[in-house]
């Protein structure tokens, strides 16, 4: 490819047609724009003049130059120029391509491949051998030499090339390299992930010894973001986010799915451009947040950038331990009633015997008014401690009595009453929670008053093991850890015997802080099992089948298992009770890699190979069309005009829709017209229904209205509509401007007909005071006008009798009222502009296009509608011809004066 | 039927003048004509003819023929009987009709042509009115009176003059008799010299009236032209029309100055007139002008 610095000619040789510039230049120059032909009869004395003022005759030298850039553009448009092609390798001898597909590699990696093709294809165009080397293992722990391939081998490997959802391994690479003869690789390029692995600087060691390398890293900005591990949170879950180097402020959402992948919290980061990282909560009540089970990064598509929950994130098995006793005589006030209903919202609560409760996997473990634990047992129970479970325990009047030791405090025999008959004391309420209490936050209810209590041993750590206490001081709540565990105990009764502790809201809220600190199932799964894999992670992150080679993890190495080739990270086990598999970088560990000396670094061409030839072809035709009007300006046929400049400013704005007629039409026709409310079955039973009526209308009198007009207040004229029908929708609120202008319409003689559409809903008060939805929006709507006072249509009123006589008005209901103004202003001709019911009139008059009705009617019948339409007629003659109507009063008494 | 121009806008005198066969030129023609003669009152003045206008004091000078007698005979002194001016003029038009006049710089605007012949058919419908005779310079020896005339004058002013003629012939003319031209004329300085000194030889007089298209007084054109002659004299390519608009109207006034030298060396007169004008105004001073001139020439005589 021939090239000039960053732009290559695909067809280098019609660039010859640039030397037929000179003569284009010659050409023009010499063939001046076609003139304008102008009439003139007074040529003789131009003659005259012209022989003394002789002008030469020129092209403009800037219209040569815009012809001279046009053919340019033309020549080189067509030679095929391509932007920025990769400059052919220099070198010669074999090319090794070393390829980083660790999971740090999958942002952008069709973009990383893109890069790795064009240098590809520059070296086969040289024709160098290629040798390929991944870096990531794949499984096959044999150091392999890195082939030469042929160029189908290596199109299929490149072709075939996904990053792996587990880190590179550089040191593995360089055992691989180890297998090579020293002159086997001239040249070495590194399509790198920017990942430190510990071995970086090693592996650029080793490849130096070939010869030079070249390092291909992406542009700053691309840093992949790996997320840590979730913790719970005060409002949800905790997750931090990192990355190896703060190169550039990313914005980040972080996604919290549940089973079926559906986003259950959303939350957006934004990294600052030093930060490496930054911690963040997805907020997510406990209901949702037992449900997550998977936490990603929106934007970042890498096996780091999710997180796989398990059951360790869902909810909690809870036992409480209990041996019988008068439950069934007193069921409600037993301890264990009250610790179920508690539990019940976010745990599964199991209520047994304590021995039968150590044999299942739970979490907590909750013993009310247990004073000593059978001494068999408590090997066992001590054990489920140390791993990682809680105990929970409350006192109660056996617990007072004899206490055993397996409590955070010492407590003292004997339990403290406050309050009574015999005491000075008041029953004692519960004091704020110290700021690093489990129970931070929570706000203890003052009602909640305890009655009475076990002490503590006054000891020096008791302060620090007390999470909550009373407002005289002592300890109500204490906790310390044991092993992995918890042991907590509450000073009180599960239930209302002590306090009224066990009946308030704070009760449950506490209960849940406990439970959220226990370690799930984990400490009871099973440690030996065998778990298959059941779906994995590929490079992208997205959840899919089990991965060749993924091979069963044990429950217990799980914790231990760094993903790999034979554990690629996803979710082992079957599917009731799973565990996942993280990839999980440390994220103090992320970092960049290391200063290489030796090692060429080259970000990758943003956009390689960009053929340019169609866009200079693009800007040739522009240039002609200047050129064209150029021309016609020349030669005077084009003359610049207002009507010109005004149709090239329509050209370039955007289509207006035309909704309302123009005003020609509009005024040389009567058009039934409707508000357009946006509400668009609304508004097409409103067209249809003035379709309707203007055809009736056409067919029984005089008038032959065009067709109806959709109007928007805001801007349409409305002068121009004898008749307005406004629907009452809910979502239709028009500004001021527009009732300014429907005021002032109906002011100058429009009328208005307002259909509140609901008369079937209760309506018939006074308009604009009753209840229903519509009444509320003609009031609401009313209230911007000006309105005269309103009254019930009387029975001589004109409406009554302005074509039909009539004495019902329905719609689609029937039986509402009409309102009509109580008298019309004079110079109105006392016609009422508005005219207010509820019969949804619209409806009754709509008709398709073939002519039939749209809506059933309301009792019903085709006396219905026809007496609505009869209304419809009534009132368009009424908005046209006024008061006429009102002289038939006095037609018996001209008759009878005419002697008849 | 007689064709209706375009340009000439259709009126309720037009209409009329269909339905009686008249020429809507010769309408528009009386049209003008009449709200010219609103402003002229009649020859109410001296001169030669049949009819008596007044008694006068004889001064010396006067023609003892002229003293009546009965009236001296009254009274001591003597007095001289004047007649009312009566002498019918034969007024000879010529409307220059050839292929330069047909042209109007904007679509609005009336062509010269048309612009000249109703003028000239005004000025005959004037003329006639006052009982003047009318005749066509190259086609009239003898002046016609009548309305009738007008007719035939609109009919002949609505055909196409023969080529290339934008100047009468020196037709030989009855010494009283005046020449109204009206045209353009463009012509050469040297050809227009020639015609009216030839016709102020044979002691005709006469007038210009020179009716010209606002383009071609002020000369608006811009940008690359090419000007191409009405009657064959070829085409001017101009780079610039806007650079050549201050030559031309200086051009253009000398051509007038030596239009208006012409005149006053014989003894004619020239109007201008632009087709955006109203046509009333170069009328009444055609009217007027032929009137002074008869005045004039009769006081002389």
């Amino acid at each position: 490819m021939f090239g000039l610095g960053a732009i290559g000619f695909s067809a280098p040789w019609v660039l010859l047609g640039l030397v037929a510039l000179p003569a284009i230049w010659w050409l023009v120059r010499l063939v001046p724009p076609a003139p304008r032909q102008t009439r003139f009869p007074a040529l003789q004395l131009l003659l005259d003049i012209a022989q003394r003022q002789e002008t030469p005759e020129r092209t403009p030298w800037w219209l040569i130059l815009l012809r001279l850039v046009l053919a340019a553009l033309i020549v080189v448009g067509l030679a095929g120029p391509v932007l920025d092609p990769v400059r052919a390798g220099d070198g010669s001898g074999p090319l090794l391509l070393v390829v980083d597909d660790g999971w740090a590699a999958a942002p952008r990696w069709s973009q990383r491949i893109e890069t790795l093709e064009s240098r590809i294809a520059a070296a086969e165009s040289a024709d160098r051998p290629i040798r390929l080397l991944l870096t990531a293992p794949d499984g096959d722990d044999l150091p392999v030499a890195p082939p030469l391939l042929d160029r189908a081998e290596l199109r299929g490997a490149i072709a075939s090339l996904q990053p792996k959802p587990w880190a590179a391994d550089r040191r593995a690479a360089i055992a691989d390299l180890d297998l090579l003869a020293p002159d086997a690789v001239a040249e070495t390029i590194w399509l790198a992930d920017g990942l430190e692995d510990g071995a970086a600087a090693d592996f650029a060691r080793r490849l130096t010894r070939f010869g030079p390398v070249t390092r291909l890293d992406m542009a700053p900005g691309n840093a992949p973001f790996a997320l840590g591990t979730p913790a719970p949170g005060d409002q949800g879950i905790e997750i931090e986010v990192a990355r190896p180097i703060g190169d550039g402020a990313r914005r980040l959402t972080l996604l919290a799915r549940d089973e079926n992948g559906r986003v259950l919290g959303r939350r957006t980061v934004d990294v600052g451009a030093e930060e490496p990282g930054r911690s963040t909560e997805i907020e997510l009540p406990t209901a949702l947040r037992n449900k997550v089970t998977r936490v990603d990064i929106a934007e970042e598509e890498t096996a780091a950038a999710v997180r796989l929950l398990d059951g360790r994130w869902r909810r909690r098995a809870v036992g409480i331990a209990f041996e019988g006793g008068d439950e069934a005589v007193r069921p409600l006030i037993s301890e264990a009633f009250y610790l179920e209903r508690a539990l019940a919202p976010f745990a599964d609560v199991r209520r047994g015997p304590l021995s039968d409760l150590l044999q299942a996997p739970l979490s907590v473990i909750l013993l009310p008014d247990v004073g000593q634990v059978p001494a068999a047992l408590r090997p066992r129970l001590e054990d489920f401690i140390d791993k990682g479970g809680i105990l929970l325990r409350f006192a109660g009047p056996r617990f007072a009595v004899s206490a055993d030791d397996l409590l955070p405090v010492k407590i003292r025999l004997g339990d403290r009453a406050l309050g009574g008959a015999l005491s000075w004391t008041e029953p004692a309420a519960i004091a704020p929670f110290p700021p690093d209490s489990p129970f931070a936050g929570l706000v203890p209810s003052p009602d909640v008053r305890i009655r009475r209590q076990v002490l503590a041993e006054p000891a020096f750590d008791l302060d620090e093991k007390t999470w909550a206490r009373l407002t005289d001081g002592t300890p109500l709540i204490t906790g310390a850890p044991r092993g992995a565990g918890l042991i907590v105990l509450v000073h009180t009764s599960a239930n209302n015997d002590w306090s009224d502790l066990a009946l308030s809201g704070l009760f449950v809220d506490m209960l849940r802080r406990t439970v959220d600190l226990s370690d799930g199932e984990a400490a009871a799964a099973e440690e030996e099992r065998g778990l298959p894999p059941l779906a994995n992670l590929d490079g992208f992150g997205h959840l899919g089948g089990v991965r060749p080679g993924a091979g069963p993890i044990t429950a217990g190495a799980l914790a231990e298992t760094t993903p790999g080739p034979r554990a690629p990270p996803g979710f082992y086990g079957d599917s009731a009770a799973r565990r996942a598999l993280n990839l999980a970088p440390p994220l103090d560990t992320l970092a960049p890699l290391p200063d290489m000396p030796g090692v060429a670094i080259e970000l990758p061409e943003t956009a390689p190979a960009r053929p340019l030839g169609p866009w200079l072809l693009v800007a040739a035709l522009l240039l002609v069309a200047v050129d064209l009007l150029v021309a016609l300006r020349l030669s005077g046929r084009l003359v610049p005009t207002a009507l010109g400049g005004l149709l090239l400013a329509l050209a370039l704005l955007p289509p207006q829709e035309a909704k309302a007629i123009d005003a020609a039409d509009a005024a040389g026709t009567i058009h039934l017209a409707y508000v357009v409310t946006g509400d668009d079955p609304t508004d097409r039973m409103s067209e249809a229904g003035l379709r309707g009526l203007s055809t009736a209308i056409t067919q029984r009198t005089a008038v032959e209205p065009g067709s109806p007009v959709g109007l928007d207040l805001e801007t349409d004229e409305l002068a121009f509509y004898p008749l307005i029908y406004w629907p009452m929708t809910e979502a239709y609120a028009p500004g001021p401007v527009a009732m300014g202008r429907i005021d002032s319409y109906l002011k100058s003689g429009g009328v208005v007909l307002f259909d509140t559409r609901d008369v079937t809903r209760g309506a018939g008060a006074v308009p604009g005071f009753g209840g229903t939805a519509g009444e509320a929006l003609l009031r609401r709507t009313l209230a911007q006008l000006d309105v005269p006072a309103l009254v019930p249509l009387p029975a001589d009123h004109v409406l009554t009798k302005s074509f039909y006589l009539l004495q019902s008005f329905p719609g689609r209901y029937e039986g509402g009222p009409l309102w009509v103004e109580a008298d019309a202003s004079p110079e109105n001709d006392g016609v009422s502009g508005y005219v207010i019911g509820g019969n949804d009139w619209a409806a009754a008059w709509a008709v398709d296009q073939r002519g039939h009705p749209l809506a059933a009617l309301e009792p019903g019948g085709p006396r219905q509608r026809e007496m609505a339409l009869r209304f419809g007629v009534n009132l368009v003659l009424y908005a046209l011809t006024g008061n006429y109507k009102a002289d038939q009063v006095h037609v018996p008494a001209l008759l009878e004066r005419l002697g008849q | 039927m007689v064709p209706v121009s375009p340009r000439q806008g259709v009126s309720a005198l037009q209409g009329e003048a269909l339905g009686a066969g008249l020429p809507p030129l010769l309408v528009e023609a009386e049209r003008v004509a009449a709200t010219v003669e609103q402003g002229v009152h009649g020859r109410r003045r001296v001169g030669a003819g049949d009819s008596f206008w007044q008694f006068r004091p004889y001064r010396p000078g006067d023609e003892i023929r002229d003293i009546d007698w009965r009236q001296s005979a009254r009274s001591a002194r003597v007095f001289v009987r004047e007649r009312e001016w009566e002498a019918a003029q034969t007024v000879f038009l010529w409307v220059d009709r050839s292929a330069s006049m047909d042209y109007a710089g904007d679509r609005h605007l009336p062509t010269k042509g048309e612009r000249a012949a109703l003028l000239g058919l005004a000025l005959a419908s004037l003329l006639i009115r006052a009982g003047e005779r009318v005749g066509l310079i190259d086609r009239d020896v003898i002046g016609h009176t009548g309305r009738a005339y007008l007719l035939t004058l609109a009919e002949t002013l609505s055909r196409p003059s023969p080529p290339n003629a934008s100047l009468p012939p020196a037709a030989e003319l009855p010494r009283d008799g005046r020449a109204v031209i009206i045209g353009d004329l463009l012509r050469p300085e040297a050809e227009l010299i020639r015609l009216v000194e030839g016709f102020a030889a044979r002691g005709l007089r006469g007038h210009l009236l020179q009716v010209l298209d606002p383009s071609e007084i002020d000369f608006p054109f811009t940008g690359r032209n090419r000007f191409v002659g009405l009657e064959g004299e070829g085409h001017l390519l101009i780079g610039r029309a806007e650079s050549l608009g201050d030559a031309y109207r200086e051009r253009l006034a000398a051509h007038r100055d030596g239009l208006e030298r012409l005149a006053r060396r014989t003894g004619w007169t020239v109007i201008q007139h632009r087709t955006d004008h109203s046509p009333a105004p170069a009328l009444l001073a055609l009217f007027l002008a032929l009137a002074d001139l008869g005045q004039r020439s009769s006081g002389k005589r």
